[in-house]
């Protein structure tokens, strides 16, 4: 419930989602402003009388949809970062969403990010189109959305999708990223990532991580992989009770 | 004893927009301010702000405060500004006394404009005096006055609208902000500041409270806990949560201590932060001379500041006889820019805590003639 967690409900959603057909047509503003508050500069800015004029400050927006052209002004101006522009006539199973954006650094045109929902939570993998600096310093991110997400995806993450949600030990969850990162910061065998993330030491002992790490190691430096360190093999075998061992027939 | 027209007292948004307005109608102004830099709040205030245009809607806070001191700058012949000063006193024969870079100055003037401001409610649970347990403006302060990262990781108390956006600043700064609690069921700033950090994944909790902060040296952890629907605590419905800041960002409440000792009528109304000065619709106080602008009136945005600021600087200079042919105008429309800011949903506390304090005052007298 918005009022109680700051994400707003699907009715509040298909309150203010442009009709499909409109949508489809080509780039239009998408107003979440749900609470009377005194505020106006989205009318004040739009050149196009798309935004209704305000009888009371208090006003919510109301939008023509017919009279947007999806220029964005309404986006930069918004106090509240809450107008984004979504274009599902991008391509075929593609949409642009243009998100204000007020944090540095920028993403860098054509990288991945991860497009997150209004709860925060990643929803797809996203690629970034364009980056607008605006001189008011709310500048607009223009990301690329599977087209089933362009209502969704309000926010990003500049972590690499891949990286995030690509599992590499799935014993201990240790992600894609984090094998990068500790390669990144100097660790180069199977052994010592081992040690420093515990990828590895799970049931699986290894079976399911150690060739994807040696593979990223490998990636990273450059070396073959017949080339690569293989880790110390010790047993057990396979994870089991220490009663076991301290249970079982002595050395005599 | 240095003599002026208008004081006014405190240079931020209220005080600047006085002073600005008294000054366009002639009247002489000095303006205290107790920082070396004018606009208080303003300066360290890196968000667009809401309102119309005639309140700077849509512009940063911080150059807000630049707009309204270049426009203070343009009276230059009838201002002076004295940086660095902070008023001690105001006594009963109407003498402000300043301390100002060491030294100390007594000044008379004819009408005082208070735009003193607000400071910051605190809470008490045990371990609130380790290091590292801030107000949530003293953290923007040191953020984006004086460029230092607080911390790593923060649990912010308050879901107002400080809280959120301060929430949110703290993000910009590259801090993790690891939830915002709040007491209360429903989240009491704008949705628009909650639902911009909810989806960079930050949770809010509502009807959740404070138990506990944990370290030794410095916050190590906070035990938040649930509230039930008569405030109380929750037991078994605790969570601990890793962080090393703590920022309280409870409200605000008027810092009304000049209008205090020079004795006027005081009301306490918690829907404006605590007690504040009865006042007629020229925000003059009981006290004859006295007028008031901004949080010191009752706590509210800075937009209704900056008017007040103008309705109080307009009808002060009005009061010691300059000629205001647009008079009456000029006042209705900021009355209007006032009643239209408090129009909606979030205005209705503010009027109906206006409503007990908002009178006309007769046979009021002070230190005037």
């Amino acid at each position: 419930m918005l009022i109680k967690t700051g994400v707003p409900d699907i009715e509040d959603i298909m309150e203010i989602t442009p009709p499909k057909r409109r949508r489809e047509k080509g780039p239009v503003a998408v107003i979440e402003c749900f609470q009377r508050i005194p505020c106006n500069p989205c009318y004040t800015a739009c050149r196009f009388g798309a935004i209704k004029e305000f009888e009371d400050i208090n006003d919510r927006p109301k939008i023509d949809y017919d009279k947007c052209t999806g220029c964005g002004l309404c986006l930069t101006v918004c106090p509240g970062l809450a107008i984004f522009i979504v274009d599902e006539s991008y391509s075929e199973k593609e949409a642009l969403v243009k998100i204000p954006y007020e944090f540095l650094p920028l993403p860098e045109e054509g990288s991945f990010v991860i497009g997150l929902n209004r709860e925060g939570k990643p929803v797809c993998r996203a690629q970034v189109k364009k980056v607008q600096k605006m001189k008011n310093k709310t500048n607009i991110v223009t990301l690329v959305v599977p087209k089933e997400r362009s209502m969704d995806v309000r926010s990003f993450s500049m972590k690499d999708y891949d990286d995030e949600n690509t599992i590499i030990c799935r014993c201990e969850g240790i992600t894609l990223g984090e094998v990068r990162k500790l390669i990144q910061e100097g660790y180069r065998t199977v052994d010592e990532i081992k040690r420093i993330s515990r990828a590895g030491m799970g049931p699986c002992q290894g079976r399911t991580c150690r060739q994807l790490i040696m593979q990223e190691i490998a990636k990273f430096t450059g070396q073959k992989m017949e080339d690569m360190l293989m880790p110390t093999f010790r047993p057990p075998t396979k994870p089991i009770k220490l009663g076991i061992i301290a249970g079982g027939e002595s050395d005599e | 004893m240095k003599y002026t027209e208008i004081a006014v007292v405190g240079g931020g948004p209220a005080g600047l927009s006085a002073a600005i307005t008294a000054a366009k109608y002639g009247a002489k102004v000095t303006v205290i301010e107790r920082n070396n830099s004018l606009g208080g709040q303003l300066r360290k205030q890196t968000h667009k702000f809401f309102g119309s245009q005639k309140q700077y809607a849509s512009v940063r806070g911080i150059e807000i405060a630049d707009i309204l001191e270049s426009q203070l700058r343009e009276y230059n012949d009838n201002v002076e500004i004295l940086n660095g000063a902070t008023v001690l006193g105001l006594y009963e024969d109407g003498v402000l006394t300043i301390e100002m870079k060491d030294r100390y100055i007594k000044l008379k003037p004819d009408r005082i404009i208070v735009a003193t401001g607000a400071y910051e409610k605190f809470l008490s649970f045990p371990n609130n005096d380790l290091p590292g347990i801030y107000g949530a403006g003293a953290v923007q302060t040191l953020m984006n006055q004086y460029g230092v990262k607080p911390g790593r990781n923060v649990l912010m108390v308050g879901a107002g609208n400080i809280g959120l956006i301060v929430s949110y600043q703290l993000m910009q700064a590259g801090v993790n902000v690891k939830a915002v609690i709040d007491a209360a069921p429903k989240i009491g700033g704008y949705l628009v500041h909650a639902s911009k950090i909810r989806r960079l994944g930050v949770p809010i909790l509502t009807s959740y409270t404070i138990k506990e902060a944990h370290g030794k040296d410095w916050v190590e952890g906070a035990t938040i806990c649930k509230l039930d629907e008569n405030w109380q605590m929750i037991s078994g419905t605790e969570i601990d949560i890793d962080v090393d800041i703590i920022c309280i960002s409870v409200g605000l409440t008027p810092l009304a201590d000049l209008l205090w000792q020079i004795g006027c009528e005081m009301k306490y109304i918690p829907e404006l932060g605590g007690h504040v000065p009865i006042r007629d619709e020229n925000l003059e106080t009981s006290k004859k001379g006295i007028y008031i602008a901004g949080d010191v009136a009752g706590i509210e945005e800075a937009s209704s500041a900056m008017v007040e600021g103008r309705l109080a600087g307009l009808c002060a200079a009005n009061s010691l006889g300059y000629i205001i042919e647009d008079f009456e105008e000029e006042k209705q429309d900021l009355i209007e820019q006032l009643d239209s800011l408090r129009a909606g949903p979030t205005g209705e506390k503010i009027l109906n805590g206006l409503e007990k304090v908002t009178k006309v005052i007769a046979g009021r007298y002070g230190y005037v003639d």
